[in-house]
């Protein structure tokens, strides 16, 4: 321990490096051995156990506790039928009653075991075009989102059914790995649905961290994107210029698997709205409106604003969990193979929060979230096909990292990985890379299996 | 998996000989007469009690059916009091299945979805376990058949029954049931064997306890987790808005039992007692390091207890009628959370 304590002082020379480096780097991002045992800087809790997700920030001020805590029952709570003594709302057509529904444990959402509960997974929908803020158009009668269930008495949007399709793949030294993936139908559609739909599927992620990623500085963001790879290392990563709907301004994307929303706040209410059909002052209008689910009642919003910026603090103030085995030399090397294959190019390691952030225990934390948020081609083979603001039909956000080893623990086993959740193993997710991947992902096919070990037990320790 | 491990072993013992300190095959202490006793005696035998008592629930339901006279209502509505406390002596463990397989959410989402309950009576839907068990949770569960067994006052005549409430309260007393059978044999070692991963924590492949004193650690935030919750929420919200609505088991006036049962939950843990078991619990390993401390958890939950049921007649009352006996229960359970998170979850975290 007293050897971490000395890295600490090289922490913030490493982190100035870092943050002088003007434009995506040529050489992998190498951070020091120990530096990132803290992921969420202050907010890091020390454990590992089941409800780790479920912690509060470690430095909140007695104030901020209480307000976590209250925030905390509003992410359980669960909506029901209008008119009814509490929470009432939900729907007419709606995915879930409650956030901790699809956010099992404040984490990733196990992939369902059938579809009469999808848990956390929900589709987005569209037809081809955009609306005047570049949004895309939703499906005259059916909107941006399937709603798959609906209130006793109304009929649900549609329902969804899928097959799983096994891929046997090998690694360069012959060892034969399975990939699953899945062609989801969509069926029982209340009317007939229009030719040529796109159809986006989206599981829920872990809710830890999420207010030190709204605390990143756009210009720190910014300064990792080469939307015309100028370095030509093969990634351009381009930023995602999203709408906010409050303040009426084109702003820079962050959270959503296509950084296709602005804020937490804004998440929360599309949220509330999208998946539970509950409309606050920042979304008041029901997901279902001008369609024949439609209520007609006139309680909208059916939560106030405290409630909504309550909730939203709640996404704010979790605790990032600490890393495990970081010492551990298999770990170790792990993350030096992560730096060679270039995994850190996207998956920027560090960063630090702005001074100006909204709390004041967001500000000016150094972070490891493995993450630069923004978009990159990832290949034909995990394309949605559905544009998202300006993100193409085959580009994603590079999802965080951090706490990725816990995704099973908490989740359990059918917790997966990626978009749709169709990677059952670390190892499948990294081999489902594709587009701007391609190389770091045939890099990691020509390892041998010590090393892929390796890298995978990094992974784990994160 | 194990393979693996055994080969970075070998490497850790050829390459860095000087390197052991936070190695998860390295255990802290022995703590697994502790671990085993409070996954088998406490955990999984709260599950099984769970079960036996959902399963003379919905006897006692077809009972009521077959004989709709006040003495089978009276039993039935007992029986969902005795399927209840395991339940609620289960709450200080709310992790993995539970969680993982959405059987919280099945069991007791609370509030009742009033409106879709009288449209689902109202409608010709056969009342059958696969068609509740594909409704909301909202819609199944303790709540729901609270609310139809008991009436929104627990004054509920046998002649105030339709038929269509028979059928419901059978059918979803079987969903209920199904959802405790899911949850036991989850757990049990002859089914999915989820107790393997607290019983041998700190193992090599034990993919969710690095090591015995993170099971420790689990079990510590799961007290203190259930203690925030009674203090801060079940008793908090109907008090502080003097609201009765807010009341999670008013139907049945079962929250003073409730509340006392979380906490009993928090007792079985930390001593390793669940009925006429008796084993090690935590109590065990605090007592070897502060002895003053093990009487302070031991005296803040008996005090928790005595005190919640010291309020005075029905929670729902006592929130109008009897403030400082709410007062004082909620106290007591704030110290009893002060003192897990402020003392014994160090000492935990320290081992």
């Amino acid at each position: 321990m007293r050897a971490m304590t000395r890295l600490r002082f090289f922490l913030p020379v490493l982190l100035m490096l870092l943050s002088t480096l003007g434009c995506r780097p040529d050489e992998p991002l190498v951070v020091a051995p120990d530096e990132d045992v803290n992921l969420g800087g202050g907010t890091t809790f020390k454990g590992s156990f089941v409800n780790i997700f479920d912690q509060p920030a470690a430095n909140l001020s007695p104030a901020e506790q209480e307000m976590h805590f209250r925030s905390d029952i509003l992410f359980g709570d669960k909506f029901v039928s209008a008119p009814a003594e509490v929470n009432q709302g939900l729907g007419p057509v709606f995915n879930q009653n409650s956030c901790e529904n699809c956010h099992v444990a404040n984490g990733r959402s196990p992939f369902p075991v059938a579809p009469d509960d999808m848990r956390g997974l929900l589709f987005r929908w569209s037809i081809p075009g955009v609306d005047a803020v570049n949004a895309p158009l939703p499906i005259p009668g059916f909107g941006g989102q399937l709603q798959n269930k609906a209130i006793f008495g109304v009929q649900p949007e549609a329902k969804i059914s899928w097959q799983e399709i096994e891929e046997v793949k090998a690694y360069v030294d012959g060892e034969k790995v399975n990939l699953r993936h899945f062609n989801f139908t969509i069926t029982d559609g209340y009317k007939p649905l229009p030719d040529g739909y796109l159809l986006s599927p989206r599981i829920a992620p872990p809710v830890v961290g999420l207010g030190l990623l709204e605390s990143i500085a756009p210009e720190d963001i910014l300064r990792n994107a080469d939307p015309d790879d100028v370095n030509q290392d093969g990634i351009s990563g381009r930023a995602n210029y999203v709408w906010n709907y409050r303040t009426g301004t084109r702003e820079l994307g962050r959270f959503g698997w296509k950084a296709n929303v602005p804020t937490l706040l804004q998440q929360t209410a599309g949220a509330y709205n999208g998946d539970m059909g509950v409309t606050s002052p920042y979304f008041p209008k029901e997901n279902c409106a001008g369609q024949i689910q439609a209520d007609g009642f006139t309680d909208d919003p059916e939560i106030d604003e405290e409630t909504l910026q309550l909730a939203t603090f709640y996404t704010q103030s979790l605790a990032v969990p600490q890393r495990r085995n970081w010492d551990d030399p298999q770990v170790r090397q792990g993350k030096v193979i992560f730096s060679e294959l270039k995994c850190s190019s996207c998956h920027v390691p560090a960063f630090v929060t702005s001074a100006n952030a909204q709390f004041d225990f967001l500000r000016s934390q150094k972070i490891f979230p493995y993450t630069d948020l923004l978009l990159h081609d990832m290949g034909e083979g995990l394309a949605d096909h559905r544009p998202d603001f300006e993100a193409t039909g085959t580009e994603w956000r590079t999802p965080p990292l951090w706490a990725v080893g816990l995704v099973k623990m908490i989740g359990g086993p059918e917790a997966g990985y990626l978009h749709d959740g169709r990677a059952r193993t670390l190892a499948e997710a990294i081999l489902w890379h594709g587009g701007e991947a391609e190389q770091s992902k045939e890099a990691f096919r020509k390892l041998d299996k010590s090393k892929r070990a390796a890298l995978i037990r990094f992974l784990e320790s994160l | 998996m194990r393979n693996i491990s055994i080969v970075f072993l070998v490497f850790v013992g050829f390459a860095f000989q000087s390197c052991t300190k936070d190695d998860p095959i390295i255990k802290e202490g022995n703590y697994s007469e502790v671990l085993e006793n409070i996954a088998n005696d406490v955990i999984l035998a709260t599950y099984k009690d769970l079960n036996d008592k959902t399963i003379d629930l919905h006897t006692a339901l077809i009972a009521l059916q077959t004989s709709p006279d006040q003495n089978n209502l009276l039993a039935a509505q007992q029986a969902w009091r005795e399927a209840r406390k395991p339940w609620e002596q289960s709450e200080g463990f709310l992790y993995g299945p539970v969680d993982q397989k959405g059987i919280d959410p099945a069991m007791d989402s609370w509030p009742v979805n009033q409106t879709d309950l009288d449209a689902v009576l109202a409608s010709t839907h056969a009342l059958t376990k696969d068609f509740i068990d594909g409704l909301d949770g909202t819609l199944k569960g303790f709540h729901t058949i609270e609310y139809l067994l008991f009436g929104v006052d627990s004054k509920k005549a046998v002649t105030d029954f339709t038929p269509r409430q028979f059928e419901y309260l059978i059918g979803c007393s079987a969903s209920l049931q199904g959802a405790t059978a899911l949850l036991y044999d989850s757990w049990k070692p002859d089914g999915g064997n989820y107790i393997a991963n607290v019983i041998h924590a700190g193992t090599t492949g034990n993919s969710i306890y690095p090591s015995q004193k993170s099971a420790l650690e689990e079990f510590t935030n799961g007290m203190s987790g259930i203690a925030d919750e009674v203090a801060n929420g079940k008793i908090n919200d109907p008090f502080t808005q003097q609201n009765v609505t807010l009341e999670e088991s008013r139907f049945s006036a079962n929250s003073k039992q409730d509340f006392a049962d979380n906490i009993r939950s928090i007792r079985h843990i930390y001593l390793g007692v669940y009925q006429n078991a008796t084993g090690k619990g935590l109590s065990q390993i605090v007592l070897a390091k502060d002895a003053a401390l093990d009487a302070q958890i031991r005296s803040d939950i008996d005090e928790a207890i005595s005190s919640i049921e010291a309020i005075n007649s029905t929670f729902t009352s006592a929130i109008f009628n009897s403030k400082e006996s709410v007062q004082n229960a909620q106290n007591k359970v704030r110290n009893l959370q002060q003192t897990i998170e402020s003392k014994l979850l160090p000492l935990i975290s320290n081992l």
